[in-house]
């Protein structure tokens, strides 16, 4: 495993190559994928690696290319360049055979609202062909749409209609998910209750990649994540490697936030400083993480300001994801 | 999650199979409003024409004729003609641009299954919905063509069962076509009012214009009108005759060989279907 993940690194790298010997390989290798409309490149020399088995967050802004990328990996629109695998075979040389175990919502869930959830159902299971059908009954239950099964689709709730896109995944009992942005329009309620299927479907092996710009979700929901902004992925790797690269944070309470940022920045003694409602959180640089608590609270103090309290801040996606972010603005 | 292998699909055949024709046509036939619209004018029509004219007949012998006249059967098969072609149009339409505008046309690629597998099974679902209930119509006025005619006048002829066959098998085509440009129409433009209205304006303004008028230098240009050859095809008991064999000439056109009516049907068939294919294979989804 690699603990950093920065522009050098190779996308294996970034993404936790496999150790010798290791079950599972990559449901989804993406390598150099380009996809331009007119001048503007949506999906931009991409190099993608999803572990099996694994839940894999792709994180950006509104716009950054998300769901381009993920109608590229499904064969919904062509690469102008790069390669694609779905669970080992290549895309779109054999697609037919890699979307037979590959479940996808791409953008809103939309059905033919005239028939009800059972039928939209039977129409996808009578394409995809096999077994399908028989996988009805089990995944309306799964995703606890059977009470409403037989209701029409017009009368479905946002919530109900990503069920039942989850349901239509289910159908190829897949091997991979590829879902775009299954947490919009969710109730808190109904993220809990599709954050813990969709756990739930890890936990039995199956590979979930999820598209999000709700930074939340993705680190309660996903092991690894990509961060993707104008259509480059800028950072790739597991959830917990990437945030404990950010440092070590102090949440400072004090009298004058104003003043203590001035303080603490001349000389620099953190990496980061960000105000908060009722202080302020310092990352620290590289070192002792108790001297340099220690030298803040001289600091503030020596600088006249009170300090009502100091303690370790958890580290999390988001605070990354900004600094990430706001690192690569002030490079740009 | 089954364990198995992930075997060479039989879904990257472009053959629909037959679930696949039945999903379609579960989803075409709960379309309340389009099952209204087609039942009303595919049966309904025929039913009311025919229902007007024996109620008529039974009140007033002296004043109206029997229901079944040939002269009747003509109007009849006019109107199921024009107004099932409309029909025709629109089920092909909305077989074509249903999924895509319902948001369904993503999740059918995204199973693997091939595009022109999809768009094949619509072709036998959508036909299904339109010449069955068109042939139920037909039979109506054959039946009441073939059984309430009444006593007939010296000189006059009732249709033979070849010749009402004849028509039928004329009616039915003109509802293939309908459908086939309808589908292909629609699948080009993604969306079903334009295709609907353009047809319409085709069958009941331009192709009537240039039936009557024969534009010089222009003969050949007009026969290309799928209106104009299949006028020409138009069986003579569909227009007041009473005789197994196309009308031929009773149009403005010089009549066209038997060839080139069917050449320019054929075309507009395949040609049709073949734009409709050719776009929802390379459409983004």
């Amino acid at each position: 495993m690699i603990t950093m993940s920065e522009h050098g690194d190779s996308p294996r790298q970034r993404a936790g190559e496999p150790a010798p010997g290791e079950a599972g390989g990559w449901a989804v290798e993406v390598h150099g994928l380009t996809k331009r409309f007119g001048a503007r490149a949506a999906v931009d020399n991409v190099d993608l690696l999803v572990r099996q088995g694994s839940a894999f967050g792709y994180l950006g802004p509104n716009g950054a290319g998300k769901t381009t990328l993920i109608r590229v990996l499904l064969g919904l629109t062509r690469a102008d360049r790069g390669t694609i695998s779905l669970l080992g075979l290549p895309v779109p040389a054999q697609r037919a055979r890699a979307l037979a175990r590959v479940g996808a919502i791409v953008d809103e869930p939309r059905f033919h609202g005239h028939l009800t959830g059972r039928q939209n159902l039977k129409i996808l299971a009578a394409a995809r062909g096999g077994d399908a059908e028989k996988q009805i009954g089990p995944a309306l239950d799964r995703t606890r749409l059977t009470h409403r099964a037989d209701d029409k689709v017009s009368a479905y709730s946002m919530g109900m209609r990503q069920r039942l896109g989850l349901a239509a995944c289910l159908l190829a009992d897949p091997q991979l998910l590829i879902l775009d942005e299954p947490m919009n329009g969710l109730d808190p309620a109904g993220m809990h209750e599709m954050r813990d299927m969709l756990r739930g479907l890890v936990d039995e092996g199956r590979t979930v990649m999820l598209s999000s710009h709700l930074l939340d979700e993705v680190e309660r929901t996903c092991d690894q994540v990509a961060i993707v902004d104008h259509g480059k992925v800028i950072r790739q790797g597991p959830i917990g490697e990437l945030i404990g690269g950010t440092g070590v944070a102090v949440e400072v309470q004090c009298s004058d936030p104003s003043a203590a940022v001035r303080a603490l920045g001349q000389p620099a003694i953190a990496s980061r400083i960000a105000l908060t409602d009722d202080g302020l959180t310092v990352t620290l640089i590289a070192g002792p993480a108790r001297e340099q608590a220690a030298e803040i609270n001289r600091r503030l103090v020596g600088a006249g300001i009170s300090v009502y309290g100091l303690r370790p801040a958890h580290a999390r996606l988001e605070d990354w994801f900004l600094s990430v972010t706001s690192r690569l603005g002030e490079e740009q | 999650m089954t364990q198995h292998s992930l075997t060479a699909a039989p879904r990257a055949s472009w053959l629909p199979p037959l679930p696949l024709i039945g999903a379609k046509l579960l989803e075409l036939r709960k379309r309340s409003v389009l099952m209204v619209i087609t039942v009303s004018f595919t049966v309904g029509l025929p039913v009311i024409f025919y229902g007007i004219r024996v109620i008529y007949h039974l009140s007033d012998p002296a004043h109206y004729g029997p229901a079944g006249t040939a002269s009747a059967f003509a109007t009849a098969g006019t109107l199921m003609a024009e107004f099932g072609f409309i029909v025709a149009v629109l089920l092909g339409a909305t077989a074509g641009t249903s999924d895509l505008t319902d948001g369904m046309f993503r999740h059918l690629v995204i199973t693997g299954r091939s595009r022109l597998a999809l768009y094949l099974a619509r072709i036998p679902a959508g036909l299904s919905v339109v010449l069955l209930p068109a042939a139920v119509g037909f039979t109506v006025a054959a039946l009441v063509t073939g059984f309430l005619n009444g006593p007939r006048a010296p000189g006059t002829l009732t249709p033979s069962a070849g010749a009402l066959a004849g028509a039928g098998l004329w009616l039915e085509l003109y509802l293939v076509i309908g459908f086939a440009v309808g589908l292909g129409l629609g699948v080009l433009m993604g969306q079903r009012t334009v295709p609907v209205v353009l047809l319409i304006v085709l069958d009941i303004i331009i192709t009537p214009a240039l039936a009557d008028h024969a534009l010089p230098h222009f003969v050949n240009v007009e026969r290309l009108v799928i209106g104009v050859a299949m006028d020409q095809l138009k069986p003579a008991v569909l227009a007041g005759g009473a005789h197994v064999g196309p009308t031929g000439g009773g149009l403005a056109l010089p009549p066209m060989p038997t060839w080139a009516m069917a050449a320019v049907i054929a075309g507009w068939v395949v040609g049709w279907l073949a734009i409709g294919a050719w776009k929802m294979a390379t459409r983004d989804a």
